[in-house]
């Protein structure tokens, strides 16, 4: 039986700008509610420091990097230590730039407006991630080594 | 009782349950040879206590779970012979500290008579010290199972497993307890360790101490029946030990044993374990996604 | 002597677990409500893979570290980039003495929780205050 596919997802940890709280919430999203049984979120920090089992999986299995502005934390981190995102998700794109780039954002102040957004940026990241997903399930099934063409593997 | 003893209470001056300490301290010693440890002294000049701290046992009175004179003991390297924490015991007893006051009233007071009893009347088992220290030997290797960003570690020889997810390691007829990778995993950070009492007669599969995480508390089911002659003092201060290495520093009790040559039948070899292991690595991370 | 320097609050942020998040909020809830004129917050991620703008006198200015769990991803990142370290806050030292408390989960705290997390913020806010008393 082949195992389960799974896909990290990296969030930036944002903690002095909005988008940060919004990148968080809406990784925590995929793995809470909405691909619980194939998302595994990777701790940024834990994988700045040298958390090797962050930076193994990430190596191995295809990743989501979710960036709560341009400066692309997530998405250089990844890269820098594990190799090439297989997707990047900015926040800013989703939500105006006023917004993602402004003061950061505590989860105690949630408004309904910050839930869409994070809503928002969780549909974009479901996206990236079935794709990813279809892609590699594809993959999966596909004889390799056959020279004729016709799958018999001669 | 024996003839003298070292105390060392956290005296904390912030709290009712620190100034308890002080007093229980001083029940302790009036009239007896026993000697009282003053922290504050003690963590700036080793020399006026190492001497009384190392050669009569160490009883440590925490007031609250800060723990500040189990890890003042744990800094200094003393064996720490028998431990109380105020607020635990008054939780134990019904007892309500207060928390607008410094002052013991009278309830207060009495509880520290009590708890001072107690500690007084109890019949001592031999100091750790005298008994014979028996080398354990690091895992020469480990076998892994990998899942998703999570390996979990198993030693591939000279252990055995229950299946309530705790390891022995024999050496003689003497056995170390302790927590499994898988486990300690799964209740993630060890914020609180409560050991079984040294002396204690323990049969297989009964309780031998519990370790507590934000997430649960996990009892220790004894893998064998014996007689606990060590606990891990480490960890009173230093939980997470068990966290960062489950098999060596992060060892839970020693036991002298009874009846191991029978109760190894219904002990697990790597191998065995793995495979249980392996489903419960599954089980768990089916229901950890959803949580 | 004082200081006119802002102290930098870093949080390790952790995703995995409640405690990163209780680093997190309490960092903000010091730098935002306790003391907004005496300390300020860094994305702790920007600080490590940024360029040198990023870390443009962040180099020997006193910092205080948050950290989640034993990994001390803030207190090892902030050293590794050269900030001054003053204190290293562990938010399990503090949850050790709210034995049985509930606090959440990663993504949302509980009242009890939240009551931590402040308690978590006051004890940085008094380091702050401390620091630039000290004039470093």
């Amino acid at each position: 039986m082949a195992e389960e596919l799974k896909i990290g997802v990296v969030s930036c940890s944002g903690e002095d700008c909005a988008g940060g709280t919004i990148s968080r919430l809406a990784t925590r999203k995929m793995m809470d509610s909405i691909r619980p049984d194939n998302t595994v979120t990777i701790c940024l920090p834990l994988f700045l420091a040298g958390g090797q089992e962050e930076r193994a999986f990430a190596k191995e299995y295809p990743t989501i990097a979710v960036d709560g502005c341009k400066r692309a934390c997530a998405k250089q981190a990844t890269e820098k230590y594990s190799g090439k995102v297989n997707s990047v998700v900015f926040v800013s794109d989703l939500i105006s730039d006023e917004v993602s780039e402004g003061p950061a954002l505590s989860t105690r102040d949630l408004t309904a407006e910050h839930q869409a957004m994070v809503d928002k940026v969780a549909v974009e990241i479901t996206k990236q991630f079935d794709a990813i997903m279809n892609e590699k399930g594809k993959e999966a099934t596909t004889p390799k080594g056959s020279s004729c063409g016709c799958g018999c593997n001669c | 009782m024996s003839d003298k003893y070292a105390v060392l209470p956290c005296n904390g001056l912030d709290k009712c349950a620190g100034q308890m300490t002080k007093e229980i301290a001083l029940l302790l010693c009036e009239g007896t040879q026993n000697e009282i440890i003053c922290p504050v002294f003690y963590r700036v000049a080793d020399a006026r206590y190492d001497k009384i701290a190392k050669e009569n046992p160490l009883l440590v009175l925490d007031g609250c779970g800060t723990r500040c004179a189990s890890k003042l003991a744990g800094e200094k390297g003393l064996k720490i012979f028998r431990k109380m924490t105020v607020t635990e015991e008054a939780q134990k007893r019904g007892v309500t500290l207060p928390t607008d006051t410094l002052r013991l009233g009278d309830e207060e007071i009495a509880l520290c008579t009590a708890l001072e009893d107690e500690l007084s009347k109890e019949e001592i088992a031999a100091p750790v010290q005298v008994v014979q220290k028996v080398e354990f030997p690091a895992p020469a290797e480990y076998l892994i199972h990998k899942k998703d960003k999570f390996i979990f570690r198993v030693p591939a020889a000279g252990f055995y497993f229950s299946e309530n997810d705790c390891w022995l390691q024999v050496i003689g007829n003497r056995a170390r307890i302790g927590i499994t990778d898988f486990m300690q995993q799964s209740l993630s950070d060890i914020m609180f360790f409560t050991p079984p009492p040294i002396g204690a007669e323990l049969e297989q599969f009964d309780e031998a101490g519990n370790v507590e995480s934000g997430k649960a508390v996990f009892e220790l089911v004894c893998p064998v029946s014996g007689k606990v002659v060590a606990v891990n003092t480490e960890l009173l201060t230093a939980p997470e030990r068990i966290n960062e290495n489950p098999y060596e520093q992060g060892w839970v009790a020693e036991l002298e044993l009874s009846n191991f040559d029978e109760e190894k039948d219904f002990l697990l070899n790597t191998e065995a374990y793995m495979k249980i292991l392996k489903k419960k690595v599954d089980e768990f991370h089916v229901n950890k996604q959803k949580s | 002597m004082s200081t006119n320097k802002k102290v930098n609050v870093l949080a390790c942020s952790g995703m995995g677990k409640v405690y990163g998040l209780m680093a997190r909020e309490a960092v903000l809830h010091t730098v935002k409500h306790l003391c907004p004129e005496q300390a300020k917050t860094l994305c702790l991620a920007y600080i490590v893979t940024g360029e040198e703008e990023a870390l443009a006198g962040f180099d020997h200015q006193p910092c205080i570290t948050v950290d989640g769990c034993p990994a001390m991803c803030s207190a090892k990142s902030v050293a590794a980039m050269g900030g001054d370290i003053q204190e290293e806050v562990k938010v399990l030292d503090i949850m050790k003495l709210h034995k049985g408390a509930k606090p959440g989960t990663a993504t949302e705290l509980t009242p009890e929780g939240w009551a931590i997390t402040e308690e978590i913020a006051a004890k940085i806010a008094d380091r702050v205050e401390e620091i630039q008393k000290e004039g470093k």
